[in-house]
C-alpha cells in the first residue's frame, strides 16, 4: 500500500533543474509544446532530440524514471505510428504488400509523430519529476496573478489546490481503510462480476464522503477561528526566487527556436 | 468565496485523486474507466462543486497524464465548458436524474475537445478519436448516475458545501 501512497512523480535530487524556479519551468514546458510544432524535417527533429537529451542530462534523473514514463503510452504511440504508416498515401511506394502499400511520406509521418509523442512526454515528465506539486501550485499562483484584476479567484484556487494536495494521502488511507472494512464484511472490490463491483462502490463512497466532509468542516472552523483571510498583505512561507539559470534556460530555448525556424523545410 | 466553499472544494479535488488512485479502474478490454470521473455529477447537487471538480481534473492530469501540458489545457477546458452548460441547464431542469442524464450527454458530446487535442498533437483521425473517447466517457458517467443518486440519498450532497 505504501508504494501506492506516493502521489506525483517527484524524484528528489540536487540538480540544476531541481533548483530552478517553478515559474520558469512551467513557462518552458508551455513554450516547448508550442515550439515542437515548428519541427517538420529530420534536421529540426534532430535539434529537438538533442535539446531534450541535454535537458534530461541537466536533471540528473536516472534514465529508468524517464523511460518508465513512456511505458503507459507505448501502445498508443505504436497505434499512431501504424495509423500514419498505412493511411498516408503520398510520395513513392517503398513497400508493396498487395492489400496495403507503404508510402515514403507515411513512413516519414509515422516516425515524426511518434518522435513528437516521446519528446513531449519526456519534457513534461522532466517538469513533474523535478518539481514538487506544491512548488507547481506556488508557480501557477504567481503566473496567474495578473488574472486577479479580472476577478479570477487565483488565490482561492491555489489555496484549494494546497488543501487538496495536503489531504490526498489522508483520504487515500481513509479509502483504503473503508475498503478493508467492507472487504472484511464480504464485499469484493477486485474480482467478481462488474455489476456487483460497481454496486459495492456505494457503501464505500457513503462513509468516505461523510468522514471527508467532517474533516473539511473542522478545517474550515479552525481557519475561521484564526481569522484566515487570504490574498492581500499575506506573507509566504515558501518564497520563489528567479535566478540567472532561469533566464539562461529561457534564452537557451529561444536559441533552439531560432534554429528550428532556420532549419525547418 | 467563503472558507467552507474553499475547503470543501479542496477536499472534493483530493477525493477525486484519492479514489482514482486506490480503487482499480474497471475496464472492458483495453478501455479503462476511472471511478472518480463520476464525481462530475456532483455539479447537479450544488453548483459550488464546480471548482473542486475542475481542480480534481487538473490534478489528475498533472499526476497521471503522460502528456501533461496538453491535457491540462484541453482536459480542464472540457470540464469547464461541460460544467457551465449543465449549470445553465439546471435553471430549467429541476429533476436530479434528468440533470445527471443531461450532464452525461454534455460531457460525452464535448469529448470533441479531447479529440481535437489529439488531432492537433498527434494527427489522430478526429471522428474516430471522438467516437472512442466519447464512448468511454458515456459509460463511466452513465454508470455513475445510479451510484451518485444512491450516495445523495444517504448523504445530502447539496448541503455539504
Amino acid at each position: 500500500m505504501m508504494e501506492k501512497m506516493i502521489i506525483g512523480r517527484y524524484v528528489p535530487a540536487d540538480s540544476m533543474l531541481h533548483r530552478m524556479d517553478p515559474r520558469s519551468k512551467l513557462i518552458l514546458v508551455f513554450l516547448f509544446v508550442c515550439v515542437i510544432f515548428l519541427a517538420n524535417n529530420s534536421w529540426t527533429y534532430a535539434i529537438l532530440v538533442i535539446y531534450t537529451l541535454v535537458m534530461a542530462g541537466f536533471s540528473k534523473i536516472p534514465a529508468r524514471f524517464l523511460i518508465g514514463g513512456l511505458k503507459p503510452v507505448l501502445w498508443l504511440v505504436i497505434f499512431t505510428f501504424f495509423l500514419h504508416l498505412f493511411l498516408t498515401k503520398e510520395g513513392e511506394v517503398i513497400l508493396d504488400l498487395g492489400l496495403f502499400k507503404i508510402y515514403e511520406e507515411g513512413l516519414r509521418q509515422g516516425i515524426f509523430i511518434s518522435l513528437r509523442f516521446f519528446l513531449l512526454i519526456l519534457i513534461t515528465s522532466l517538469l513533474t519529476l523535478t518539481t514538487t506539486p506544491i512548488e507547481i501550485t506556488d508557480g501557477l499562483e504567481r503566473l496567474l496573478g495578473p488574472l486577479k484584476k479580472v476577478k479570477f479567484p487565483v488565490h482561492e484556487l491555489a489555496l484549494m489546490m494546497s488543501i487538496a494536495l495536503r489531504f490526498i494521502p489522508t483520504l487515500m488511507q481513509e479509502t483504503d481503510k473503508i475498503m478493508k472494512a467492507q472487504t472484511a464484511r464480504g464485499v469484493e472490490y477486485s474480482s467478481g462480476p462488474i455489476k456487483e463491483r460497481l454496486k459495492a462502490i456505494v457503501p464505500l463512497l457513503i462513509p468516505l464522503f461523510i468522514s471527508s466532509f467532517k474533516r473539511a468542516e473542522e478545517l474550515a472552523v479552525a481557519m475561521e477561528a484564526r481569522g484566515y483571510r487570504g490574498g492581500e498583505g499575506r506573507t509566504k512561507y515558501r518564497q520563489l526566487s528567479w535566478s540567472k539559470v532561469d533566464t539562461g534556460m529561457l534564452l537557451f530555448l529561444m536559441a533552439v527556436t531560432a534554429l528550428l525556424v532556420v532549419f525547418r523545410g | 468565496m467563503n472558507i467552507r466553499t474553499i475547503v470543501g472544494n479542496g477536499i472534493v479535488a483530493a477525493l477525486y485523486i484519492a479514489v482514482s488512485a486506490v480503487i482499480q479502474p474497471f475496464g472492458f478490454t483495453n478501455v479503462q474507466f476511472r471511478i472518480s470521473e463520476m464525481f462530475n455529477h456532483l455539479i447537479v447537487f450544488n453548483r459550488n462543486y464546480f471548482y473542486g471538480i475542475v481542480l480534481g481534473v487538473f490534478l489528475t492530469n498533472l499526476f497521471f497524464s503522460p502528456i501533461v501540458a496538453y491535457d491540462l489545457v484541453f482536459g480542464v477546458a472540457h470540464s469547464v465548458i461541460s460544467l457551465l452548460i449543465t449549470i445553465a441547464a439546471s435553471r430549467y431542469i429541476k429533476n436530479v436524474i434528468g440533470l445527471m442524464v443531461l450532464n452525461t450527454a454534455v460531457f460525452t458530446f464535448n469529448m470533441y475537445i479531447i479529440a481535437f487535442e489529439l488531432k492537433l498533437a498527434f494527427n489522430l483521425p478526429f471522428f474516430f478519436t471522438w467516437l472512442t473517447t466519447a464512448a468511454g466517457e458515456l459509460v463511466v458517467l452513465a454508470v455513475g448516475i445510479p451510484i451518485m443518486y444512491a450516495l445523495n440519498k444517504r448523504v445530502n450532497m447539496g448541503k455539504l458545501i
